[in-house]
């Protein structure tokens, strides 16, 4: 199992490198939800290796409403977009 | 006790500290800052702290990064005040202005600023305006246009918008620094 976390660990890696390197915001924010996704998957892993059902509980609510952070970032900036134009 | 894998993911929250640090647009930083939340979020919950985690996730990378998203969209603004052409109502943008404007929107865009129109009816208004602090730069075309090489007219009340516009357009405008009537905040 632990063989595991460090193959989502590496997995980790790569929408941080895309994120640092991209320039395009879009693209940082797919990154940024392929982030938050992942590290909340990590932690019910976590949760599931060590029987832990507090943790557990955690990952589920980080998973479920991250993604509505996600979306009202993404409103804002493209409202911004919006205003450039 | 403590697993190589713990190790290695904590290892991930000042590699994404260092991530948000180097950025140089505001908005790419809200979006690392999100990936900083997410992260530390991680870190809390696997070290035990499951309710850090879970105040982390909500407050660090929802409620922050969206309130400051909104504050970074309405202070770094540049106000243009521009006179409004007599005949279409509809296109506030007056066609004698447009290659000032491109350029200015160009000279913005580097500074990360948004550049925001605002239409006048006349020249005394924008005067009035610009006094009144309700626009940072206005910009008009020249009177008689034929005897200079610059076509418009730039004034400015701020010292470092007029740094700026010194070396960007100075082939393309003439350029006013007008000093603030009460002396105080800028």
């Amino acid at each position: 199992m632990n063989l595991l976390l460090i193959a989502m660990i590496l997995a980790l890696l790569i929408p941080m490198y895309e994120a640092w390197q991209d320039e395009d915001i879009w693209q940082k924010m797919l990154a940024f939800a392929s982030i938050a996704t992942k590290t909340s998957v990590m932690i019910l892993v976590v949760s599931v290796l060590r029987d832990d059902w507090m943790i557990g509980v955690t990952g589920v609510i980080i998973l479920s409403v991250g993604n509505a952070g996600l979306m009202l970032l993404a409103h804002v900036i493209k409202r911004v977009n919006d205003g450039v134009m | 006790m403590i697993d190589n894998y713990i190790t290695a993911i904590v290892a991930l929250l000042p590699l994404a500290a260092i991530m948000l640090t180097v950025q140089v647009n505001p908005y790419n930083a809200l979006v690392i800052r999100g990936i900083l939340g997410a992260v530390a979020a991680l870190v809390y919950a696997v070290l035990g702290a499951a309710d850090v985690a879970l105040t982390e996730a909500m407050v660090g990378t929802m409620l922050s990064i969206t309130l400051y998203a909104v504050a970074v969209r309405s202070s770094l603004v540049m106000r243009l005040g521009v006179l409004q052409d007599g005949q279409s109502e509809a296109k506030p943008i007056p066609d004698t202005a447009s290659p000032l404007i491109e350029k200015l929107r160009a000279v913005a865009r580097k500074y990360h600023l948004r550049l925001e129109l605002v239409p006048y009816p006349d020249r005394q208004s924008l005067n009035q305006a610009l006094l009144e602090k309700e626009v940072h730069v206005t910009c008009v075309a020249q009177s008689s246009p034929l005897e200079t090489s610059q076509p418009y007219q730039t004034m400015t009340r701020i010292r470092r918008l007029h740094d700026i516009f010194q070396t960007e357009l100075s082939a393309l405008t003439t350029l006013t620094y007008l000093t603030p009537p009460t002396s105080g905040e800028q």
